[in-house]
């Protein structure tokens, strides 16, 4: 199997296990993202706080370890200074969130369950990621990543 | 609905360490973070065949749907064909009518994913993959995001 096809089959395996807890958690459903966001309730930071809980140290521990990745050589995790982007982008990220009530992972599963108006929120997504990125490459000839996002392999092509 | 295997809302003690250990798995096989703002870019390069797209970020993608789909269909509600957002539709709640509804969401989405990009990820990118690895980057645009989630939604609750 080449890389490639190996990248793919575990892109969708993990995208869908994703996508399944996701949807098992009601992360999809508008309400469950206003009732967290009106500090209503506070399930979701818990969430979020398991999840970190449980990947913090285990990344930690497998770095420490210079444990060996399947497809990605030596496990290498990114730390950034924080830039003015980080904070800034965060910032028009959160009100945008608070406005369509849904993130981009579960804009993709409220539409899979049926719910017909996710698709106006990931068209719009799709635009606000394209002005940004056409606004960096005139700036700059490329388009950034930061910590959040995959970072570019070539193997990974 | 298949039959109601999955209970009506996952507790957050199993569905957060779930996506933890998700987390961890996609690092031990691809040294990358499981990010999905990489996977909107990605994929929009992919479908407009524009060289250099990394294209099993649009396998990634189109999983995010299926495996929602299946927990979906687990559900005893199952798959409901519907608008979606009843909090800004319904009449005993904020009561907008779907042409304002439909812009609100569709601003949001905008905000959203430009400042996405500015910031390099999102909830699952910067909020779980980059907080877990450590990154003073994901930690400042999670605080950031946060707050200014929290604060638009107590002026949008004003309404």
């Amino acid at each position: 199997m080449t890389p490639s096809t190996s990248h793919k089959i575990i892109g969708l395996l993990f995208g869908a296990g994703f996508g399944f807890v996701l949807a098992a958690a009601n992360l999809h459903e508008y309400k469950t993202i206003h009732d967290m966001l009106s500090l209503k309730e506070f399930d979701v930071f818990l969430l979020m706080g398991g999840a970190i809980g449980v990947s913090l140290p285990l990344l930690a521990l497998l770095e420490r370890n210079g444990a060996k990745t399947v497809l990605g050589g030596t496990l290498s995790l990114s730390r950034s200074p924080v830039k003015r982007q980080n904070v800034v982008g965060g910032a028009l990220f959160g009100i945008g969130w608070a406005l369509s009530g849904t993130c981009p992972a579960p804009a993709l599963v409220m539409l899979a369950s049926g719910a017909g108006l996710a698709i106006i929120t990931i068209i719009g997504l799709f635009i606000g990621l394209g002005l940004r990125d056409a606004q960096t490459s005139r700036a700059t000839g490329t388009a950034v990543t930061g910590d959040g996002e995959h970072r570019e392999t070539v193997a990974a092509r | 609905m298949i039959s109601a295997v999955l209970p009506d809302r996952l507790p957050w003690y199993l569905a957060g360490p779930a996506l933890g250990l998700l987390v961890v798995g996609f690092f031990m096989f691809t040294n990358q973070p499981l990010g999905a703002t990489g996977a909107y870019v990605e994929t929009a390069k992919t479908v407009r065949r524009v060289p250099g797209a990394v294209s099993w970020r649009a396998f990634y993608f189109v999983g995010i749907a299926l495996g929602g789909l299946a927990a979906v269909l687990l559900k005893e509600d199952g798959f409901v064909a519907r608008k979606g957002y009843d909090v800004l539709l319904d009449a005993n709640d904020m009561n907008l009518s779907l042409p304002v509804a439909s812009a609100v969401i569709f601003v949001g989405a905008i905000v959203m994913g430009y400042g996405a990009r500015m910031a390099g990820g999102c909830t699952s990118g910067h909020g779980i993959c980059g907080t877990a690895q450590r990154s003073p980057a994901s930690w400042a645009a999670t605080i950031s995001f946060m707050s200014a989630a929290v604060v638009t939604t107590f002026f949008v609750n004003q309404f």
